[in-house]
């Protein structure tokens, strides 16, 4: 009989241990210091106070948080209810048969997620600039009682961030939605033409329910990269915007830890936060079982 | 059967050449770090922010490292951020930082968030009433390094604010601005100035450069009523009937139909073409601003002059106070007598404070220098009026400002109250401050509330106050 002979018991344990000690150092760690913190007050990270759950309590009563939380939840409503809807049209318009050109279309609409956030920023904040930014030069060329002098940037700060976010994500989803509509069988949409069924019929009865694993998880990604927004209220208006209006958690978060210096509310800032998302997280792992259940 | 240690040796022996090359580069980057870090604290560095500044300190550092060999400085300018956080890092943490730092009004600030013994820098009040020179510095300029009683600074500057405006225009349409004394007066005298020659329902000109959205401004124009965002024990004072008032009227400068204001900020090119485009015909100016429009709008020389900034009601003050930097001692200092020596030549030196004046057009705030003729010369950018004399006319009135941590968050929610205003005289077409003070009063007192919520939780500033 063929002897074999076992490594001694710690050597899994040493291959592994590369591993355990990154998960340890890089998020274990930070995390359990992190959630520590959130009960502290620090003015950096030498001086600190006890604080119980005082951090909490004042967030719960903080104007700008919920004022940060209100514009985060715009946002995103605005990239689920404008940015999404549009990017899923692009996608049907290239999915059309017979389309020609559907690669520089593509590369097109994808164009503008290659160049990244803070270029975005620079670009919209310059469009958006009075008396010289395009939008109020071509307005007032448009419509002469137009003010070239409005501030879109005072006023509209949300629906300009929504605006600047739409241009560059919208191309980025659409490839998500193209290639979960490319994968929905023909053979599906020809019984359901053989049955008589319209262009809005197929659309909701046969692509919907093929595409919606995709959708659920595009609508879950959006969701979760909304309230992390950060880089483009700071490029676009150089902060948080006048009277806050541009104010995001994640801003607001980055301001009172870094800024400020106070890395325990940051951090009670920071789990409310991560609260948020994990809510969100498993209302949608929630809803795709029932699905799949049904 | 190999054993694991036998695999472990073979694996070892296919290392390929470029893990070694990987290996060697990387001990040679650390050796190289750690060499760096040597040859730094062999001797001691003064840190700036100021691109406009450092020129300024290099003969001065010259003459002394060639004075001191054996304590010789090493000038290092820093972008602003870079300083800022560097700074903290090294006051919280514990990181390396100058022997000597030129901070700036904001970044200073920062240091006195926490309790007194943390502060970072040096506190110098002893060393200051000890060698006399709490009297021989203009005492407004101690002001924003003084934190709970204790100055943590040498200041560099006095930063008085004039008035620019275009006297080619001015003089050409024979308006004397000689007898102007307050803001109500000048808008009344130069109203005319605001025509639509071009024809499309809006002026071609607006009176003044300020608005709601530019908190330097706001802030001048408050210190300069008398109000301003903290009291002289640090407390919040946002809500007062003179911050209301002030507030409430340049809500009216900048919206509704007796709008005067134009929005042309500094440091940006839209700002600038504002300004050649002769939109712009009046604009606060403190000292230093001068040196920056010198530089940055040189086509400009001689179509400006200076006066006084007019008052808020008569007999009322004349000029404000914007900007402002001080050369701090960090506690980890090498050394603090060669520190504070080195600080002294460079900011209280008769002679270096003309040659700094000719090249940034800063007013030191130490006395004796005032007496220097360069204050005296006439320039030519400012029509040849002597421009340092007439900033320095309005030095001893410069207002006194605070140095609370939390002086940016005042100022931003004070921002926020006048855009409210601002969006109400606009939407309301409302011209009369009077109409606006009571919704301002309403919104600088929840301000203000907001502002000691946040103060109050401090539990550093709360406990060695």
């Amino acid at each position: 009989m063929k002897s074999y002979r076992t490594e001694p018991s710690w050597v899994p344990w040493l291959f592994l241990f590369p591993f355990l000690a990154t998960v340890a150092v890089f998020l274990a760690w930070p995390l359990a210091q992190s959630l520590f913190l959130s009960f502290q007050q620090t003015y950096g990270p030498r001086t600190s106070a006890w604080v119980g759950v005082g951090n909490f309590d004042f967030l719960l009563h903080d104007p700008l948080f919920w004022k940060a939380l209100g514009n985060t939840a715009l946002f995103a409503a605005g990239s689920i209810f404008l940015q999404l809807p549009v990017a899923l049209g692009l996608a049907l318009l290239l999915n059309r048969p017979g389309l020609r050109g559907r690669a520089l279309f593509r590369l097109v609409f994808f164009a503008p997620s290659l160049v990244g956030l803070v270029f975005v920023g620079l670009l919209f904040a310059l469009m958006f600039e009075k008396r010289s930014g395009l939008v109020n030069v071509l307005l007032h060329a448009a419509f002469p009682a137009f003010d070239p002098e409005f501030a879109w940037l005072q006023v509209y700060v949300m629906p300009a961030l929504i605006l600047s976010a739409l241009w560059l994500y919208a191309g980025f989803n659409m490839i998500y939605f193209l290639a979960a509509l490319q994968n929905v069988p023909a053979e599906l949409m020809e019984a359901a033409s053989l049955d008589g069924a319209g262009p809005w019929q197929r659309f909701r009865h046969v692509v919907l329910p093929e595409i919606l694993p995709v959708v659920s998880f595009v609508v879950l990604l959006s969701l979760l990269g909304s309230f992390q927004l950060f880089e483009l209220p700071f490029i676009l208006l150089g902060g948080p915007g006048p009277d806050n209006r541009g104010l995001t958690v994640v801003m607001y978060l980055y301001q009172t830890g870094f800024v400020t210096g106070d890395l325990g509310y940051a951090s009670a800032i920071g789990w409310v936060l991560a609260l948020i998302m994990g809510s969100f997280a498993l209302l949608h792992r929630r809803w795709l079982r029932r699905e799949e259940a049904s | 059967m190999p054993t694991f240690f036998e695999r472990f040796r073979a694996g070892l022996q296919i290392t390929t050449p470029a893990v070694w090359v990987l290996l060697l580069l990387a001990a040679g980057s650390s050796a190289a770090v750690l060499s760096r870090h040597r040859h730094r604290t062999e001797g001691g560095v003064l840190w700036t922010f100021s691109r406009t500044h450092a020129p300024g300190y290099e003969p001065v550092l010259k003459a002394w490292n060639q004075a001191h060999p054996k304590n010789h400085y090493e000038l290092v300018l820093l972008d602003y951020g870079a300083l800022e956080n560097r700074m903290l890092s090294g006051f919280l943490s514990g990181t390396p930082v100058a022997d000597l730092m030129e901070v700036e009004r904001n970044i200073a600030a920062r240091a006195f968030t926490g309790p007194l013994e943390d502060v970072g820098f040096t506190d110098l009040t002893d060393r200051l009433k000890a060698e006399g020179l709490l009297e021989k510095i203009n005492p407004p300029s101690f002001s924003p390094w003084t934190s709970r009683g204790r100055i943590f600074g040498l200041p560099n500057d006095v930063h008085p604010v004039l008035l620019a405006y275009r006297a080619d225009i001015v003089e050409a349409a024979g308006i004397d601005l000689g007898r102007v004394t307050t803001w109500d007066e000048f808008f009344a005298a130069m109203r005319p100035l605001m025509t639509d020659a071009d024809g499309d329902g809006r002026p071609d000109r607006y009176i003044l450069n300020v608005w709601p959205t530019d908190m330097a401004t706001t802030e001048m124009l408050l210190l300069q009523a008398g109000g301003g965002l903290f009291d002289a024990d640090e407390k919040p004072a946002l809500d007062s009937e003179t911050d209301a008032r002030v507030l409430a009227t340049i809500a009216t400068w900048c919206a509704g139909p007796g709008r005067i204001a134009v929005d042309a900020p500094e440091f940006s090119a839209a700002g600038n073409a504002l300004k050649l485009q002769g939109v712009v015909l009046a604009s606060l100016m403190p000292d230093w601003l001068a040196g920056v429009w010198k530089t940055d709008l040189p086509t400009m020389a001689g179509k400006w002059k200076l006066m006084p900034l007019p008052a808020w009601e008569p007999g009322g003050r004349r000029t404000s106070v914007q900007g402002g930097s001080m050369l701090g001692i960090p506690k980890s200092t090498r050394d603090f007598e060669s520190a504070w020596a080195l600080a002294k030549r460079l900011y209280l030196d008769p002679e270096r404070n003309a040659a700094f004046y000719r090249q940034t057009n800063i007013i030191p705030p130490f006395r004796e220098s005032w007496s220097q003729p360069v204050f005296d010369q006439p320039d030519p950018y400012f029509g040849g009026q002597p421009a340092g004399r007439l900033f320095i006319r309005q030095a001893p009135q410069v207002p006194a400002r605070t140095s609370s941590p939390y002086n940016t968050l005042a100022l931003a929610r004070a921002t926020d109250v006048l855009i409210a205003l601002a969006d109400r005289a606009s939407a309301g077409r409302i011209s009369d401050p009077e109409a606006l003070i009571p919704e301002a009063r309403r919104l600088l007192a929840r301000a203000q509330a907001e502002i000691q919520r946040q103060i109050s939780r401090n539990v550093f500033l709360r406990a060695s106050s």
